[in-house]
């Protein structure tokens, strides 16, 4: 029974470390600004004590007064629209100048909070205010007061807002332009070679050509090869192949050597092939086993019925092996969505063509000091492998022990 | 009799001829042709923009159209073309065969067979020879050479010389890796294992498999930015004059819990050599759920017999574990270590994202990184540097490499061939 209530208690407290980032991410990035980077997120559940500026009134209202009534939460929630400051007000810091005891006949700052129903001296006038925010500053003559700012601690009620993703969204033009770039990265970048190593796979295990076994292992072994020494002479390759279309466009459409003519090497094209090329291995790998496993007497029969082999191909092996090809699909998807370093090297470098994840790479740094944008940036990015993932869970976890090879 | 092989090279030579030429012509066409739809979206956009009132800039609206109508005809091409490859050759070799063969059906389905293997496999064997096989084979010369192309072993100084560029950076990211190898795989494993036994006994096991599987679909950069909330500095400092009236917030968690107040704004993956372990935690984080998933497999795989012989032999849930499940799937685990050996060393955004300059947390793969973007005052052969620190970093795999191919290739045999 001990070791029962044992393994719950631990269990639960994994899960719990493994839950309390997301909580993280979710709850700063649903914070306003001034809350997410003062104070950490988990004081967003219960009231906090935070400080806030507010005015007296406007400068406009010019009207000679006795004394002053109003609401400090009415003054802060002015101009808002949302993230509306609510609470119990604790106190308010004073800045005044009083008779120094040490040195007569001199002044000295001195900073003090002052608790609600504490009357304090603001410009010569009584102020006074209560926990609910109502305030009144009198005077002993009538006057026209100027405007007083005066920082106040409020016991902020938990509050949530989506402005930071509507800020994010459609305010900056980063991180739209980073999910359609993603996108336009990862669609051909996940189809194209499915379609190539399904064909491949079929090959490999179903026809016969001379050097089949051999290949196959070589194509199987590549699987380990750290891409990150391919980087190099690829990208020197794109950027011969990128003059020479700069060349040929000049001669054919005439153009001066400008912007326009030039064809960049680091474009979305060199990345599909290069994550294409990245992600065979581990496909034909997946695939491969898969078909071999499909019964040979269906293929015979077929073939004794005078079906070719892209009729054998496209009516029989890819019905049959959709789980395979889901599985790789899945695999593809995250790993080109998700992809830091082929981007960095090979993908588009102008801001506008950025993928999400170096896009959120330099938001570390820009938003360092926003980071409800930073973390509403990042769950952004994160929807669309999570919803995949969590959707075709079933496949992802068979290809994972089918192919528990690929690094990464 | 004539023989096949003539015919069938001229075919196959005819086909390679005609994708080589037709196929890039067709996309470069198709992609100019397509063009005015970028236009066509852009003035859509700009309609709706008018119609909705949006408060951003026409401009905005109208390069984020066009850049949608770019996205979609260049998705539909570049996957239309790869699917016009199949078509064609297909079509090609069969109407080849029966133009050069016109009597014999034999012959003529002789030749389409043995041209077919090749139209199926001929796009993988061209992407991963110029794409893998050969620029590895030519970073390797790269890195013998200096950047004018003679032989030399000067990019390999930094590990002899310590005046070479790189020395100490080297000495630095291999310590690092070698930290990473050895922890991050080891605590990945036990806490898989743990969490696939645990799983196993209690009711909402799957509900709990779930969250530690799902930061798997995340990017490292993204699980950066996650932890940074837990692990980085920042928050409002207590005023000086009002000590301890105004709260001193820290907003990362894991600092606050230590007793950080917000003065002390470090992060602590910034920490001299123990900001190294917060890194490797992250990679923990998103990588013990892989290897949960394939023990939770295994230890289901385990069979029934020897685990109700252990049970009527009295053994408690610790023997259960070690003495009965674990060496049953001993091979599993190493095939997991493996696994996350090959990922640890090319690991790389999560440094990079959060403490890219740092020499005290390099890895192999940032410092390659470095090498190209930070040196180029140091030395003229930076390209060639860099050559050399991915060879290093492919030394360190082959081990790795050597092992799973024997396991495939064993694989292979069981699965009869």
């Amino acid at each position: 029974m001990i070791t029962k209530s044992l393994s719950h208690f631990v269990l639960g407290l994994i899960v719990f470390i493994w839950i309390v980032p997301f909580i993280a991410l979710v709850s700063t990035s649903l914070r306003s600004e001034t809350e997410a980077k003062t104070a950490g997120f988990w004081t967003a559940f219960t009231p906090t004590e935070l400080g806030h500026r507010f005015s007296t009134h406007d400068k406009s209202e010019k009207i000679e007064i006795f004394t002053m009534n109003g609401n400090i939460f009415e003054r802060l929630n002015k101009d808002k629209e949302s993230f509306i400051i609510s609470g119990e007000i604790k106190s308010i810091l004073i800045k005044q100048r009083i008779a120094d005891p040490e040195k007569p006949g001199k002044t000295k700052l001195i900073r003090k909070l002052v608790p609600a129903g504490e009357v304090m001296n603001v410009r010569g006038g009584d102020f006074v205010f209560s926990k609910n925010g109502d305030f009144s500053w009198s005077f002993s003559e009538k006057t026209l007061p100027k405007p007083k700012k005066l920082d106040v601690f409020i016991d902020q009620n938990p509050i949530f807002g989506t402005d930071a993703y509507i800020e994010v969204l459609f305010d900056n033009k980063n991180v739209p332009n980073a999910l359609i770039s993603s996108f336009i990265v990862t669609i051909p970048a996940t189809i194209i070679p499915i379609t190539i190593a399904a064909f491949a796979a079929y090959a490999f295990a179903w026809m016969q050509f001379p050097g089949r076994d051999w290949l196959f292992v070589i194509v199987v072994s590549l699987m380990v090869v750290p891409t990150q020494l391919a980087f190099l002479p690829i990208l020197q390759g794109f950027s011969g192949i990128a003059s020479w279309a700069t060349a040929l466009n000049q001669w054919v459409t005439d153009c001066e050597l400008t912007d326009s003519c030039q064809v960049a090497s680091k474009s979305f094209a060199s990345l599909w092939i290069t994550h294409t090329a990245f992600g065979l291995p581990l496909a034909i790998y997946l695939l491969r086993n898969y078909i071999v496993g499909l019964p040979k007497e269906l293929l015979q029969s077929a073939r004794i019925d005078g079906a070719s082999h892209l009729q054998i191909f496209t009516r029989l092996i890819i019905p049959l092996s959709v789980p395979a090809l889901a599985s790789f699909s899945i695999f593809q998807f995250l790993w080109v969505w998700n992809d830091l370093i082929v981007a960095l090297y090979i993908g588009p470098n102008n801001a506008s063509d950025l993928v999400f994840p170096i896009r959120l790479q330099k938001q570390l740094g820009t938003f360092k000091d926003q980071l409800h944008l930073l973390n509403a940036s990042a769950v952004i990015s994160m929807i669309v492998p999570v919803l995949v993932f969590l959707s075709m869970q079933r496949y992802f976890i068979r290809g994972l022990l089918a192919g528990s090879v690929k690094g990464g | 009799m004539r023989s096949l092989k003539p015919v069938i090279a001229s075919n196959g030579f005819a086909i390679l001829l005609t994708v080589v030429f037709l196929l890039p012509i067709t996309a470069i066409f198709l992609f100019v042709f397509t063009t005015p739809i970028d236009t066509m979206l852009a003035k859509f956009g700009l309609w709706l923009h008018a119609v909705n009132e949006w408060s951003f800039s026409e401009f905005d609206t109208e390069e984020r159209f066009s850049k949608i109508g770019f996205a979609i005809r260049s998705v539909i091409i570049a996957v239309g073309i790869s699917f016009l490859y199949f078509w064609i050759t297909n079509w090609l070799n069969m109407n080849l065969a029966m133009y050069r063969e016109k009597t014999s059906i034999g012959r003529q389905s002789n030749i389409v067979e043995s041209i077919q293997p090749w139209i199926f496999v001929g796009p993988t064997l061209v992407l991963l020879l110029l794409f893998l096989l050969v620029p590895a084979l030519s970073t390797l010369s790269l890195s013998f050479q200096e950047s004018d192309g003679t032989l030399s072993s000067r990019n390999y100084a930094f590990l002899w010389d310590s005046s070479a560029l790189g020395y100490l950076q080297f000495r630095l990211a291999m310590r690092n890796s070698l930290m990473w190898l050895i922890l991050v795989p080891s605590v990945c494993i036990i806490l898989g294992l743990l969490i696939a036994v645990l799983a196993d006994s209690v009711r909402w096991g799957v509900i709990a498999k779930t969250f530690i599987f799902v930061p798997l679909a995340i990017s490292f950069v993204g699980a950066a930015v996650i932890w940074r909330n837990i692990f980085a500095g920042g928050g409002i400092e207590a005023l000086e004059t009002i000590n301890g009236s105004t709260p001193s917030y820290q907003i990362g968690l894991l600092k606050s819990l230590l007793g950080h107040t917000a003065e002390y704004n470090e992060p602590l993956y910034s920490l001299k050599f123990w900001g190294n372990f917060f890194l490797m935690w992250i990679l923990v984080w998103v990588q013990t759920g892989f290897a949960m998933v394939i023990f939770s497999a295994a230890l289901r795989g385990v069979p029934e017999d020897t685990i109700e012989a252990a049970t009527i032999d009295g053994a408690n849930p610790f023997q259960m574990f070690f003495r009965v499940k674990l060496p049953q799937i001993y091979s599993t685990v190493l095939v997991v270590w493996t696994t996350l050996v090959i990922l640890v060393l090319k690991v790389f955004d999560i440094p990079y994202a959060l403490s890219a300059n740092d020499d005290d947390k390099l890895l192999l793969a940032t410092m390659m990184e470095n090498a190209r973007n930070n040196w180029s005052i140091g030395g003229d052969n930076v390209d060639n540097l860099y050559a050399a620190i991915a060879v290093m970093l492919m030394l360190t795999v082959v081990p790795n490499m050597v092992f799973n191919g024997w396991r495939i290739r064993r694989e292979q045999k069981e699965l009869g061939n």
